[in-house]
């Protein structure tokens, strides 16, 4: 019926999707309707509510410089985007209705500039670097990871082992400042210049090779570092994935069968050893969003991280609130396309309904 | 009396399996010397309180085996006296975040019905929250300065993450038949919880708790390098704060005011990590590498 | 004839932290086409090792430390030395000559796959046919083993009951036609009527097709259903062996006697209803002498010190017991 319009790949993937998967979807996407709900009403009340909460500090901080109550209010007000003579649950509408018009409020610090629009000046830069890092230490992770559970006890295995667990242990911005001190300050491998910053400056954002080459020799020490603190976790993960797969019945099954090695190792153990990481990588990638507060703050690297870290310092509350916001609906959308790819990828859990 | 010698006798069997771990007893001996080095060393190397402006960043000698610092003060000594405040924060959070867990997550998955479904929901949506920046701001609007405070704030945050874990090993050893009997005769709820799930649980509680601690030192010492902790006096994080804004990453000669903290508060982790994982194969037969 | 298998003196170990796990003792015997031999003995007498060492699936922990394997796809063919095939020639032989299906096939589909790839797996490693070629020979498989190729060519393991994942598994061994099918307690875990369904279904295969059949199980009445030939199988050694009838009929070991006596009929009498006294021993620390005589009613001082071999009682009759009955 449906097979002109659509590709014979998609109809059979349509023909994958009965009703339960659809009762799923509807309710995946109004859990996470709700929890987005939840977690801004939740911000807007603390913040209001908290002691020393940033909007009396906002009006007091006003009247010292001079003004009038009613003069605050109304800057405060203009700058945390709400009305703040109202009455709190008529704020609390008024903060929902310009939510869902993208309006974020605007910046205490830098006047009159939009928070939406600082974010989105931001975003690129911290999906750029944290998003490909991600990818290379899963990657990495999923390789390393299953040579090691094949070859258990040999010397790689407890290297890999060893160090995988040691790069967890240690927190991203000691291996951070370390790497900077040996590479660029002892062994002076890195220019200092490429320590800071994600451009140098004059150089033309564009799509220019001279622009590319010089991003990416911004990027290769700040790369490395999340690389480095990331990788250890998809080893020790998939390491354990994969030791519990091989000894599952199905796998000496198949070499009862005569497979060939090459194929039971991707289709038989890698692909069910990597489902929970899959997940895991989903989610993963919400917190991209995030950006690392102090990484990028560390590197001075011009993405949410150090908008956030920025803001903390000059306690600007609209952009502080903005980034968590848009921070924390990226995690929820994050965890409903991790729920959607784990059904998709483990026909098991179609028939259950739920991702355990 | 009969449960604390129970208690020791564990103790020691699981210390001398804990030998034959090479990595994981080697954790524990680092940890233990820096806990005395914290505790026992200010005793006896009393802090300076003056500024020795001709050695300033001087590197490793005989005088200063870590060099000194901006001040000229001597970095071994900071590292011995900024030790306490970390450990002291870490073992309370670690303590509380393990206490609320263990205990709402137990409960959640013993009670079960809707205290059990509101709870799990509350920790999913607090779990999405990402933690750090809320941690940071937080701080930020409070202004932290009591040990107490900040570990009980780190502990609220933190307990989520372990009480999902503690409800779903608790609900595995519901379906556990000596749970099913002890539930059939009916010998109450605390009973069951504090008496028969709990000491089964022991090993993971312990291990959890580690991982607890290792999680409050990164999250303290990462807000502290922010500045956004008012914390004074004596600490490996405000050591590092202090010499990181005075450029010493990017200064050779200042490399040892940097690399002491950071080597101290590795240190600590590390051997945390080592300790956790290696009480991890002693409690967990399968996960042992050798037959 | 020249038997299919033939297997001669077989020792196995398995290494472990305590000592060495003697898990198959000098094991003998013989399979021919056509037949089916049932390997009789308790969980842990060594009868799956037995098994998983024909294939050649032996985990890494395990040794074989003698014994000769030969497997003979016709009268006509050359003899192959299972124990010495490696690389290639072993994928080559694995399923194609000797085909295994394990304890229960609950597990032993992979859960991400359909039925569908994972015949289309099988055949392609053996360079056999594909597509609708397969998909064809496959029909034919399913009907013989009474399941409805629609409902199962393209579905995902969990989707088809345990007893239907059993036949699959049973129909995808035959797939390849090898002469050797090997079956490793395949009604375990099922429900009576499904076991019962099974043993219909291989009664029914083994009058069609002409292979040779080890049925290994712990459960005698299951092998007086199917077998040809009866072995049972104690601490890693064949204790006795014949023909199903004389085995039921006149047994002379011991624990084949023991054996016997512990299945309810539904007209014996319930004081004929004896139990072993006992456990199976530990196979790292063996007794010496005859590993069943601390169990044994008829056990003497020569049992206590000397451990019997099979001997020849005519009619291809054979025991391991000083004191036979």
């Amino acid at each position: 019926m449906t097979t002109t319009v659509l590709s014979p790949r998609m109809t059979t993937w349509l023909k994958r999707v009965p009703i339960e998967d659809f009762k799923f979807l509807v309710r995946s996407i109004l859990k996470s309707l709700f929890t987005i709900w939840l977690v801004t009403t939740l911000i807007f009340f603390v913040i209001r509510l908290m002691p020393g909460n940033p909007v009396d500090i906002f009006v007091q901080d006003l009247l010292l410089k001079g003004l009038t109550y009613e003069d605050a209010q109304t800057q405060a007000a203009s700058m945390l985007g709400v009305r703040l003579d109202r009455p709190l649950h008529e704020q609390y509408i008024e903060f929902l209705g310009n939510l869902l018009q993208g309006d974020l409020g605007k910046s205490y610090i830098s006047r009159n500039v939009p928070v939406a629009q600082m974010i989105v000046q931001r975003l690129p830069w911290s999906i750029f670097s944290i998003g490909t890092a991600l990818l290379i230490s899963f990657t990495l992770g999923i390789l390393l990871g299953m040579i090691i559970a094949y070859k258990r006890n040999s010397w790689l295995d407890h290297l890999l082992t060893n160090l995988a667990a040691a790069m967890d242990a240690l927190p991203s911005y000691l291996i951070a400042i370390l790497l900077i001190l040996l590479l660029s300050t002892v062994f002076k491998i890195v220019p200092v210049t490429m320590t800071r910053g994600a451009v140098s400056p004059g150089i033309q954002p564009g799509f220019t090779l001279e622009f590319f080459v010089d991003v990416l020799k911004h990027y290769a020490l700040l790369a490395f570092v999340y690389v480095l603190s990331r990788t250890g976790s998809w080893i020790l993960t998939m390491k354990s994935s994969t030791m519990s797969t091989l000894g599952e019945d199905y796998v000496t099954a198949a070499r009862a069968r005569g497979l060939p090695e090459g194929r039971i190792i991707t289709a038989y153990v890698g692909r069910n050893a990597s489902l929970p990481l899959v997940t895991r990588l989903a989610l993963s990638i919400g917190f991209v969003v995030g950006g690392s507060v102090i990484i990028e703050s560390i590197f001075v690297y011009p993405g949410i991280g150090l908008l956030l870290s920025q803001a903390l310092y000059s306690r600007d509350y609209p952009v502080m609130q903005g980034v968590f916001l848009v921070t924390t609906i990226a995690v929820v959308l994050s965890n409903f396309v991790a729920d959607l790819l784990y059904g998709w990828l483990d026909p098991r859990i179609r028939i259950a309904g739920e991702a355990q | 009396m009969t449960t604390l010698r129970t208690f020791l006798t564990e103790l020691g069997t699981t210390l001398k399996l804990l030998s034959r771990n090479r990595v994981a007893f080697l954790g524990l001996i680092v940890l233990v010397f820096l806990i005395l080095l914290s505790y026992v060393g200010p005793l006896l190397w009393p802090a300076e309180t003056r500024s020795n402006l001709a050695e300033i960043y001087q590197g490793p000698s005989l005088k200063h085996p870590l060099g000194t610092d901006f001040q000229g003060q001597d970095n071994l000594l900071q590292i011995i006296h900024g030790g306490r405040v970390i450990l002291e924060i870490a073992f309370i959070t670690g303590i509380l975040t393990t206490l609320i867990a263990v205990t709402i997550g137990a409960l959640s998955a013993f009670i079960g019905g809707a205290f059990d479904s509101v709870m799990t929901e509350l920790i999913n949506v607090w779990l999405t929250i990402p933690q750090f920046p809320l941690l940071a701001i937080l701080a930020t609007m409070l202004k932290v300065s009591d040990v107490w405070l900040l570990a009980v704030i780190l502990a609220l945050l933190d307990w989520p993450g372990l009480a999902r874990q503690v409800r779903a090993q608790v609900l595995s050893l519901k379906k556990r038949d000596y749970i099913e009997a002890a539930i059939t005769l009916d010998l109450g709820t605390p009973h069951i919880i504090f008496r028969e799930i709990l000491p089964n649980m022991m090993s993971y509680i312990t291990i959890s708790l580690i991982f607890a601690t290792i999680g409050a030192i990164y999250q303290q010492t990462g807000l502290v390098f922010l500045g956004l902790v008012p914390l004074s006096g004596a600490n490996w994080g405000v050591m590092l704060s202090l010499a990181y804004n005075r450029g010493a990453v990017y200064t050779s000669d200042a490399i040892m005011n940097v690399l002491s903290p950071v080597g101290a508060i590795a240190l600590l982790q590390l051997s945390l990590v080592w300790l956790a994982r290696g009480l991890e194969e002693v409690f967990n037969p399968r996960l042992r590498t050798s037959v | 004839m020249l038997p299919t298998l033939s297997v001669h003196n077989l020792t196995i170990e398995y290494a472990a932290r305590r000592g060495a796990v003697q898990a198959v003792r000098n094991v003998t015997f013989d399979v021919h086409r056509g037949q089916v031999l049932s390997l009789i003995g308790e969980s842990g007498s060594g009868k799956t090792t037995f098994g998983l060492g024909v294939m050649r699936l032996l985990p890494a922990t395990a040794r074989i430390r003698h014994g000769t394997l030969i497997y003979r796809r016709d009268e006509a063919s050359e003899p192959v030395d299972v124990l010495k095939l490696d690389g290639r020639a072993l994928r080559e032989f694995r399923w194609k000559q000797v085909a295994m299906v394990f304890q229960s096939a609950l597990n032993s589909f992979n859960p991400v796959l359909r039925i569908s790839d994972q015949f289309a797996d099988t055949a392609r490693a053996h360079g056999y046919l594909q597509g609708n070629h397969l998909e064809r020979r496959a029909a034919q498989l399913f009907e013989l083993v009474r399941l409805d190729p629609e409902r199962v060519w393209r579905a995902f393991p969990h989707e088809l009951s345990g007893g239907m994942r059993q036949r699959v598994m049973i129909a995808l061994a035959l797939l390849l036609e090898p002469r050797l099918l090997i079956l490793d307690e395949p009604t375990t875990a099922l429900d009576v009527l499904t076991q019962r369904n099974i043993m219909d279904v291989l009664k029914a295969l083994r009058r069609q097709l002409d292979f040779a059949l080890l049925f290994i199980s712990h459960d005698l009445s299951l092998a007086a259903d199917i077998a040809d030939r009866v072995a049972t199988m104690y601490a890693g050694k064949i204790v006795e062996i014949g023909d199903v009838f004389t085995i039921f009929q006149s047994p002379r070991h011991p624990y084949t006697i023991g054996l016997i006596r512990a299945v309810p009929t539904l007209t014996g009498d319930r004081k004929d209803l004896t139990s072993i006294p006992g456990s199976p021993p530990d196979l790292i620390d063996l007794p010496t002498g005859c590993k069943f005589h601390p169990r044994c009613p008829l056990a003497d001082a020569r049992c206590r010190r000397d451990e019997p071999e099979l001997e020849d009682l005519g009619n291809g009759h054979q025991v391991a017991c000083w004191n036979s009955a």
